[in-house]
């Protein structure tokens, strides 16, 4: 399904051919996730704005890191990310701050909160491709479009390659293991967890459970404590300060696996980004559920 | 003592223009000020210009639309109600507009004109409850102006509640576009958007204004003006719905400035203005230069990152309040 969607879409940007002669002119367009129509240029952006860290981890793996010139605050993967100029939120972005930063690429997350600043860089003058990026699925896509526009798309298959034989091979050495029920914990106050519409729902199928919460069709969801203890999980994934909550708040020992210890402790900046990681993530996420089950 | 007043008026726009000025100078982004004014006629950089005339401009004349309303409203409502404490949020106008807001989002409308028409009907829609209200507990037949602040005050309990119970069970993305409404912004300002508050703001201002001398008659009690030959019943009602009227048009521009209607008018009333047609004029002079400079601070002071603009007007705006309290005690 994954690489027939990645093939699809290969075959539809190769052919939509925009003829035009001028040089600065694009070779080809395609279409976003806000249905705007983004330039593939004959050259390659130099410099890029990803208002993602998402994305932004994945121009670093293929190789386009140094073209970027803005990110997010929350973009701090891989290390180098640091050293590219913060330009605040990736949702309802400063739109002066990034013109600022004279993009001729800016990348950011296809949500309702950030129409108007797309629309903007698009009346700039700004060749601007928003992304959705929520499903495991959306990775390889969000790549694949990433190699198209950098003119680099044997580097973004390796990577897809990669990142999907690891997936298949966490997944494969999963299959037919007992499959424990898992808890997702996002956040304390209100208590949100990760519904099916998620990657992160994806990635507890493939490390060997089942998300006691895959009924919320959404990515996440609000929920309540007693209806955790109602739905008795095996285990509860959670970030340190969470998994520290849990462990310390007395509330919490209505849930049997808060009282039995069975809490996982998951680095967030690996497990809760779609990103070129999500084969490492889903290794860790494996290793936890079913210890040593991957070397 | 005529010129001594006319030596406000220049202050007060020059004040207004100085702090616009600043406004379209400054911003996340350091310009110089050539370069500002080479964008203005449109040359240099295309960067610059897209900045100064796209993003800069349209967001200082929408703040200082939105202060002028919010100025205006709160200068006519305390008149009209004899009570320093009114403000146009009280009138259930701010929750009624982001009930229409939110439920536009949550039915999936995604345009901006939609969005701003829908918080516009709700507010005018929540003044018509108000009224409806008002007129079921009055017993005589003259609508009491305070039944009808409290009516006011009881409409906005309720869609607040209304806005709590949608936003419950709403999408993250859905919760926090409706937040950054709550906490005022002029950030998506559009020339569109100028445009229709411009509008708006012309017509239902200019009739407060025109209508602003019966505020002066019912300032005086309402059997004091019914001795006067105005019909105060009348005159209420029509300054509370313009003064709503006013308000739901910069709510639905750019979301909750809390403050601006509450303080501003003490603020004109302490330059010694009693007389409600120039103090309407001189709320909105104020509002406008008060929310401009809050805008400029909202998107400069921690700059990338942009501070909730209702939030900065409330940090300027009461340290202004508790002075004036304190002089009229």
């Amino acid at each position: 399904m994954f690489f027939r969607r990645v093939a699809l879409f290969a075959f539809a940007i190769s052919v939509a051919p925009f003829a035009c002669d001028k040089s600065s002119a694009p070779t080809r367009v395609l279409r976003d996730d806000f249905g705007d129509s983004v330039a593939i240029p004959r050259s390659a952006p130099t410099r890029i704005v990803s208002l993602n860290p998402a994305t932004t981890e994945m121009l670093f793996t293929i190789g386009a890191g140094s073209r970027l010139v803005g990110r997010t605050k929350y973009d701090l993967y891989p290390d180098s990310a640091r050293l590219v100029p913060e330009l605040g939120d990736g949702l309802r972005p400063n739109v002066e701050a990034v013109l600022g930063a004279r993009p001729d690429l800016v990348i950011l997350y296809a949500s309702q909160d950030n129409r108007p600043a797309a629309r903007r860089f698009r009346a700039a003058g700004v060749n601007t491709l928003a992304i959705k990026n929520d499903h495991i699925a959306d990775f390889g896509r969000t790549i694949s479009i990433l190699g198209a526009i950098l003119h680099d798309s044997a580097r973004a298959q390796t990577v897809i390659d990669s990142v999907t034989s690891t997936l298949a091979r966490v997944a494969n050495a999963t299959r037919g293991t007992e499959r424990p029920r898992v808890f997702w914990h996002i956040w304390d106050a209100p208590l949100i967890t990760v519904g099916s519409g998620s990657f992160m729902d994806e990635l507890i199928n493939i490390a060997g459970g089942n998300n006691v919460y895959a009924d919320i069709t959404g990515p996440s969801g609000p929920i309540t404590l007693e209806d955790v203890a109602r739905r008795d999980p095996d285990f509860i994934l959670a970030g340190p300060i969470g998994a520290g909550t849990i462990k310390s708040d007395p509330r919490w020992r209505i849930v049997r696996a808060a009282r039995s210890g069975k809490v996982l402790v998951v680095d967030t900046l690996l497990v809760a980004r779609p990103s070129v990681r999500l084969g490492e993530a889903a290794i860790s996420l494996a290793n936890q559920l079913h210890p040593g089950i991957i070397r | 003592m005529k010129q001594f007043r006319n030596a406000y008026w220049w202050l007060l726009l020059t004040a207004l223009v100085l702090v616009a000025m600043v406004a379209v100078a400054r911003g996340a982004l350091p310009l110089s000020i050539a370069t500002v004014l080479d964008a203005l006629r449109g040359r240099g950089d295309p960067t610059a210009i897209a900045i100064v005339r796209d993003l800069r401009l349209p967001r200082v004349l929408l703040g200082a639309l939105v202060g002028a309303g919010l100025g205006a409203s709160g200068a006519a409502l305390q008149g009209a109600l004899r009570n320093a404490l009114a403000e146009p949020y009280l009138l259930g106008v701010s929750g009624g507009a982001a009930v229409g807001a939110v439920i536009a989002f949550s039915i999936g409308v995604t345009t901006d004109a939609a969005i701003t028409l829908a918080s516009f009907a709700g507010g005018v829609g929540a003044v018509f409850v108000a009224l409806a209200v008002s007129r079921a507990g009055g017993r005589t037949s003259r609508a009491d102006l305070r039944t009808l602040l409290i009516a006011g005050v009881i409409v906005g309990a309720f869609a607040n509640a209304a806005i709590m119970v949608a936003l419950a069970g709403a999408q993250p993305n859905t919760v926090r576009g409706a937040l950054w409404w709550m906490m005022g912004s002029a950030a998506d300002a559009t020339w569109r958007s100028v445009f229709w508050l411009f509008l708006s703001t012309l017509v239902v201002g200019g009739a407060l204004v025109y209508w602003a001398r019966e505020i002066d008659v019912l300032a005086l009690g309402e059997d004091t003006a019914a001795s006067l030959g105005v019909d105060a019943d009348r005159a209420g009602k029509r300054a509370f719905i313009l003064s709503a009227l006013l308000a739901a048009g910069t709510v639905s521009a750019a979301g909750l400035v809390g403050f601006v209607g509450l303080v501003v008018p003490h603020i004109a009333r302490g330059l010694g203005i009693r007389a409600h047609r120039p103090l309407v004029l001189a709320a909105a002079l104020i509002g406008a230069t008060l929310v401009v400079a809050a805008d400029l601070a909202a998107r400069t002071v921690a700059a990338p990152t942009e501070l909730p603009l209702g939030a900065i007007t409330a940090l300027l705006g009461v340290p202004f309040f508790l002075i004036q309290l304190r002089r009229l005690s």
